[in-house]
């Protein structure tokens, strides 16, 4: 072999590439992999043995489809979830699980301000996971009645803030506003929904947390969250792309050590579709082999917890009112076709069978009108979809990107709340998906769920709820081989990377994932405990950090 | 919640697509000579007449395309922010709500924000679609929702559709509010804010200069949208126009003229056009030449009348990058 091979030794290489499965060796060259195979097959010539690997697994880096680059900005932030989480530092923060808890967590950093005016903000909070309970301003009095206290919900469009915030904000007394809710003394809860609330708060205190446009440390910690969890090539699925934010890109991907390629979509929502082709093209200028532009994200609707999704009939399990249309139905038919005349590859949010349905009508017009070969639009999340949508997809060459850690997080509340126990039982339907022979990935949409896909994997393979349900596990579980499959090429395949990424072959980057255990050969339940090393970029190892 | 004694009055315009909502906060610019920020959250070609920023002198606007009901309303949020601290203060906010946003949720701003009073929502319906919108499937919730909380519906396009049809338009409002203040208004027959304040109204309003009618009634109107950085010139562009396509009615916009410096107004009804300087030195535009026109169903396509223009470029044709959508003008 020529120079500056570099063959790396494994326990095991799963490679993903179904004509060569498995191998004990991988060369790499300039960052791409020569060869895989065995000791004999490679180390021949003048070749540089790498055996630091020798007693580990590595597989294709994991592919995240979906996420979003708020995973980095949220870690700025103490988390007060029901659910452990992985920091981008490697530390494992335990999940807070009831108001005492949640409160006692944000003494505890409450203590360490040292100005009153410094507003105190938490992340991760979900009423659902708690029993159905609310944290109302008296809880959060209890942290602090001096300092404004703010608690962003797991969904980000709810807060929950002390008495003393609210009397900044002057909303204590303005229960008349439908997202300022009232509590039993007919006074402000401390619940604020909606926009106007959220405004006054903003405000009111000076800042908005969430309008904060992205700096190179947020990049770096979205880096290293990936990294922590063996992805190496991870989306940011829906961003408005400002100028400052393209510049950011620019520059933190040129970095040699920039450690994941990365994927944002452009959102359609903040651009006309013909200037958001035209701002396509000039990014194109800017891609480099670590940062891909080039998909548009379309939302349709809202979420299926929070009663936002269109639902089909007969609508939610407790009568609750259909959702909302964040895009008109006769709209998303106009956009669909002029991103799909562009060229462009367009991934959909769809949550409820209703807007997954309108979805593949826009589809089936614009390819009806203009017929693309290989178009690839992606419905994202796409959770309620029966067996005959499916059918649909397959036929319109639509690819589905399904949102599996719902199961886990979500399946109690679909089973008794949202969906009942059929739908619920198809919830995610990647069974269904495989059968019909949709091509598929499964997703996080980190921060919404933790960014870890050996966990979505093992969220597909289960199918159980965090309260022990299981979901329909006969027909819609996937086996360990299918679901690593579709965190790594099948995830590739929904973004136009399989080309480059997602499978150890000849050709592809160098990006493996180094497992400490062999997924293939342990109990499915542990999938999600597989301790991971770090990942390998374009040939260079990076230990992830532990803390 | 207390008030400071200088509050801006806060209009919001609702409707679902396609009921008028930007024809109507156009209308109401070019009826109202406040210092006015407007808020669009839905896209069109061009959102807002350009032209009317021209001839407005001294008027503001700001413009953005993010989505209300979206997400988390972050960029709405954003540029509500520097509407308020804007160093000159505006006399007067007009928000236009997403054509799938509910107006009132939007309108409950101006009862949060100490600097802000609600004037009113005014939400818009298209006389030949909303029988049958408010019982669609799909959006049937969304629309109806839309009129809880408005205090007037203008009931556009009345013009139309036949007497039979508007009363079944009416109904069919009154029937999710009974007692719904209702002004029909039809195209170039709209009411100023200063009319619709004086309590009933009559169904018709005095015409302005709008676009010739077309006769043809329950025909649909095109648009086109010619957008070039560059300028004209004056004689070859006099050349150019006469061969514009009878279809177009109308065109209206900002353009610049070889030689002669600085912006003018253009204007073009049927065979008539006029270019006049005086527009606003500081308005900023996201192209040198932004022309609006409307015209009848079979419009030619927008290439074919582009062509016509590019000839008139001093150095041929430069597609403008820019956008005004997001873009706060100073
Ligand atoms: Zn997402």
């Amino acid at each position: 072999m020529t120079t500056g091979t570099v063959v790396f030794a494994a326990r095991k290489i799963i490679t993903m590439n179904p004509s060569r499965p498995f191998a004990t060796h991988v060369a790499v060259r300039d960052g791409r992999i020569v060869a895989t195979g065995t000791a004999e097959e490679l180390c021949v010539g003048e070749v540089q043995l790498d055996t630091s690997f020798a007693d580990k697994v590595l597989m294709p880096g994991f592919v995240e489809g979906h996420s979003h680059i708020m995973e980095g900005l949220m870690w700025l932030m103490p988390y007060v979830g029901a659910f452990d989480r992985r920091s981008p530092e490697g530390r494992l923060v335990p999940g807070v699980g009831d108001i005492d808890s949640i409160v006692a967590r944000l003494k505890e950093v409450e203590a360490e301000l040292q100005d009153d005016r410094t507003p105190l903000y938490a992340w991760g909070f979900d009423p659902l996971h708690i029993g159905g309970k609310m944290l109302s301003r008296h809880d959060l009095d209890r942290v602090s009645t001096k300092r404004s206290v703010i608690v962003v919900h797991a969904s980000f469009h709810i807060n929950n803030v002390n008495t003393h915030t609210l009397e900044r904000a002057e909303l204590l007394r303005a229960t008349s506003i439908s997202g300022v809710v009232a509590g039993s003394d007919g006074l402000a809860s401390g619940e604020l929904q909606g926009i106007p609330a959220r405004m006054r708060l903003f405000r009111a205190l000076g800042n908005n947390p969430q309008a904060g446009s992205i700096t190179e440390a947020d990049v770096k910690r979205y880096v290293a969250s990936a990294c922590v969890q063996g992805v190496t090539t991870i989306t940011d699925l829906h961003n408005d792309l400002t100028d400052q934010t393209v510049e950011v890109y620019r520059g933190a991907t040129r970095a040699p050590d920039f450690g994941v390629r990365l994927v944002p979509a452009l959102a359609s929502a903040s651009h006309a579709p013909e200037q958001a082709i035209a701002k396509l093209e000039m990014l194109r200028e800017h891609c480099n082999d670590k940062l891909h532009y080039g998909i548009v994200k379309l939302v349709v609707d809202g979420s299926i917890q929070g009663f936002t999704a269109r639902l089909r009939w007969p609508g939610y399990h407790n009568g609750a009112a259909n959702g909302l249309w964040y895009i008109a139905p006769e709209e998303l038919p106009r956009l669909v076709d002029a991103y799909h005349r562009a060229g462009i590859q367009l991934h959909i949010h769809t949550n409820g069978d209703e807007a997954t349905e309108l979805a593949l009508d826009a589809v089936e017009a614009a390819q009806t009108a203009m017929p693309r070969p290989d178009h690839r639009h992606t419905l994202q999340h796409c959770q309620m979809a029966d067996a005959a949508l499916f059918r649909r997809m397959k036929t319109l060459g639509v690819c589905v990107n399904l949102f599996s850690n719902h199961i886990y997080y979500w399946g109690d509340s679909h089973y008794a709340l949202t969906m009942g126990p059929e739908r619920a039982a198809r919830l995610d339907a990647a069974g269904t998906a495989l059968r019909i022979g949709v091509p598929f990935a499964i997703h996080s949409d980190a921060p919404v769920t933790p960014l870890a896909p050996l966990f979505t994997a093992w969220c597909a393979v289960n199918r159980v709820s965090s309260a022990g349900r299981v979901l329909g596990r006969e027909t819609e579980a996937l086996t360990v081989e299918q679901a690593l499959a579709a965190v790594t090429i099948g995830a590739a395949y929904t973004l136009k990377l399989d080309h480059l990424v997602g499978s150890i072959e000849t050709g592809k980057y160098a990006d493996f994932v180094v497992l400490e255990d062999d997924p293939l050969a342990i109990d499915p339940q542990r999938l999600k405990d597989i301790a991971i090393w770090g990942t390998v970029l374009g040939g260079l190892a990076r230990k992830a950090p532990r803390a | 919640m207390k008030r400071s004694s200088a509050t801006t009055p806060v209009t919001v315009i609702g409707g679902f697509l396609g009921a008028g909502k930007t024809t109507f906060v156009n209308h109401l610019l070019a009826t109202d000579s406040s210092r006015t920020a407007v808020l669009v959250n839905d896209f069109g070609e061009i959102n807002v007449d350009v032209s009317l920023i021209a001839s407005h002198d001294g008027d503001t606007m700001t413009l953005t395309n993010g989505c209300i009901c979206c997400s988390i309303g972050t960029s709405f949020i954003d540029t509500m922010c520097r509407v308020l601290d804007a160093p000159l203060p505006y006399e007067r906010i007009v928000i236009e709500a997403s054509g799938v946003g509910d107006p009132w949720k939007i309108a409950e701003i101006a009862l949060v924000e100490p600097t802000l009073r609600l004037d009113r929502v005014i939400v818009l319906a298209d006389a030949s679609r909303i029988a049958q919108l408010v019982g669609d499937v799909r959006v049937g919730s969304t629309v109806r929702g839309q009129f809880d909380r408005c205090n007037v519906v203008l009931l556009s396009k009345s013009d139309l559709v036949d007497p039979e049809a508007l009363a079944v338009a009416r109904a069919a409002l009154l029937r999710l509010r009974p007692g719904l203040r209702i002004v029909e208004t039809a195209r170039g027959a709209m009411p100023t804010l200063a009319q619709l304040e004086a309590g009933p109204v009559a169904s018709a309003f005095h015409v302005d200069t709008q676009l010739p009618d077309g006769s043809d009634h329950g025909a649909q109107f095109a648009s086109w949208c010619y957008r070039r950085n560059g300028a004209f010139d004056r004689d070859v562009l006099a050349a150019a126009l006469a061969d514009l396509p009878p279809q177009l009615l109308r065109l209206k916009g900002s353009c610049r003229l070889d030689g002669e410096g600085g912006s003018a107004v253009f204007q073009m009804v049927e065979r008539d056009w006029s270019i006049s300087s005086g527009a606003a030195e500081d308005v900023d535009r996201a192209a040198d030449i932004v022309l609006v026109g409307i015209g009848t169903a079979d419009l030619p396509p927008a290439a074919l009348l582009d062509a016509i223009l590019d000839r008139a470029l001093v150095d041929g044709p430069v597609l403008s990058c820019s956008t005004l959508s997001g873009v706060l003008i100073p």
